[in-house]
Formats: C-alpha cells, structure tokens, sequence
C-alpha cells in the first residue's frame, strides 16, 4: 500500500449529516466508488455532506467531475457539499474550477463537524 | 549553471501509470530545491497531460523530465503520444456553472495544466502531439 493508495470510510453522523473519509488518489474508480456511496446517503435522507480529504494528495480531472455529479444531486435538494482538511493543491485546484462558490470548506473535520451538525 | 538533472520514462497503458511520472517529477523537483506544495501542482499537471496522451494519443506516451538546480529552479516536463492529434484552440474552457447542468462533466485537464504551470505550449499533428510544460519555483 502506498499512500496513493484509495480508501473510503462512510458514517452517518445524524439524520441530516453524511461523512465521507477519503484517502489516497481519487481518479476514476475511487470518483466513482465516492459517488456512489455519496448517492446512498442522499437516499436515505440526508442532505448534507462532508467530505474529509485530509489523506488525499491528488485528485485527477476525471475524479472531480465525478465529484461535480455528487455536487448536482446535493445542489437539486438544496443541501450542502462541503469540505475539510484540503491540501494546498487540492485547495487550488477547486479554486480554479470555482468550487466555493457552491460548496464549504473548512481547515480540520472537527472545525467542520462543529459548523454542519445540527444537534 | 549546472546541468539539469534528467528522467525519461515510457508509459505503458495501464492503470495509475500516469502517477509514475508524477512521482518523477517530485523526486527530481525536490533535488532541485523545489517546494512539496509546488511539486504537488506540478504533479497534477503532468497527470492530467499523461491521462490525456494515454486516453487519446494511442500506444505508449514518452515523458521527460528536466529539473534546473539553477539560483531559481525550474522544471520542464515534456509527454508525447503518437495518437491523431488535436487542435488545442478547439478545447472550449470549462465553466463551473455549464457544467454542473451538462451531463458530461469532464473536460478540466487542460485547463488545469495551463492554471498550474508557468508555460504549456502544444505542438500536435497526426502521428505526434507534444505537450511542453515549465514551473519555476517562485520565493526562494
């Protein structure tokens, strides 16, 4: 194992609040396997989600369009996509693409978790 | 001034292989005195140019990596495929808000390569396409 290495943990954290810890490089397969669980916890009602990147290095072009379709789905309830523990680079990718202007970004999940849980 | 410091790599088709000339250019950008935080745009760049020559160009990509240890380092990364080629002023720009509406979403590379580096220059006709890409390290 590397540390490109792609894994992914699920939680749900209440009934509004979905946390999707990423590790490793995202390109396709693992863009993919994020919208996938990402749609299933938007399925079972929740309608925030917070994606915890602070073990990823490298997002391809690929894997953020895939992040773009879970961005749709989110925007279409009126949730939210947000963020945390982003890399300078990764920081500057979604900048470029204007990503903040749609979704939140926060330094550290527990900073996040703090902002988006409703309890 | 010294003489750079050189890789050259031939990527097979298979999957991550575009991480491998990433990884290049971070080991020699950083003998070379360049930043992780920089290394890591530069990094991206060159898999996003790799992922585009593996995905259109056709049979193996080349890719060489020039690191200059200069007072102010730079690097010079070259990917060649021997696909169909392309014209680069045809690739329309993304826009963030077109395509959370569109039902492709892809199409970010380029722009992502010619945000993060300092020059990209592409030379492409049927046969060949070369993508030329420097980044200085900037603030010491």
């Amino acid at each position: 194992m590397t540390v490109d290495t792609f894994e992914l943990r699920v939680e749900s954290r209440d009934e509004h609040l979905g946390l999707l810890e990423v590790a490793g490089y995202i390109n396709n397969e693992a863009g993919e396997a994020i919208a996938r669980e990402a749609r299933h916890l938007l399925e079972d009602g929740h309608d925030t989600l917070l994606l915890d990147l602070a073990a990823t290095r490298i997002i391809n072009s690929i894997g953020i369009s895939l992040l773009l379709e879970v961005l749709e789905q989110i925007l279409e309830i009126k949730g939210t996509l947000a963020f945390c523990s982003l890399s300078p680079s990764i920081a500057k990718t979604f900048q470029i693409m204007g990503l903040s202007q749609y979704t939140k970004d926060y330094p550290d999940r527990a900073t996040a978790l703090a902002a988006l849980s409703r309890a | 001034m010294s003489e750079p410091q050189r890789v050259r790599l031939v990527l097979p088709h298979r999957p991550h292989v575009e991480l491998e000339a990433g990884h290049a250019v971070e080991s020699l950008g950083l003998q070379a005195g360049f930043s992780h935080d920089t290394l890591a745009e530069v990094r991206l760049a060159v898999v996003e140019a790799c992922l585009n020559a593996l995905e259109y160009g056709g049979g193996d990509v080349e890719v060489e990596v020039a690191a200059h240890a200069d007072e102010s380092p730079w690097l010079e990364v070259r990917i060649v495929d021997h696909g169909p080629g392309f014209d680069p002023a045809a690739v329309p720009r993304p826009q963030l808000r077109a395509k959370l509406r569109a039902d492709r979403k892809r199409g970010w590379g380029l722009e992502l390569m010619r945000r993060l580096m300092d020059e990209v220059e592409i030379s492409s006709r049927p046969g060949r396409t070369q993508v030329r890409m420097v980044r200085r390290q900037r603030g010491g």
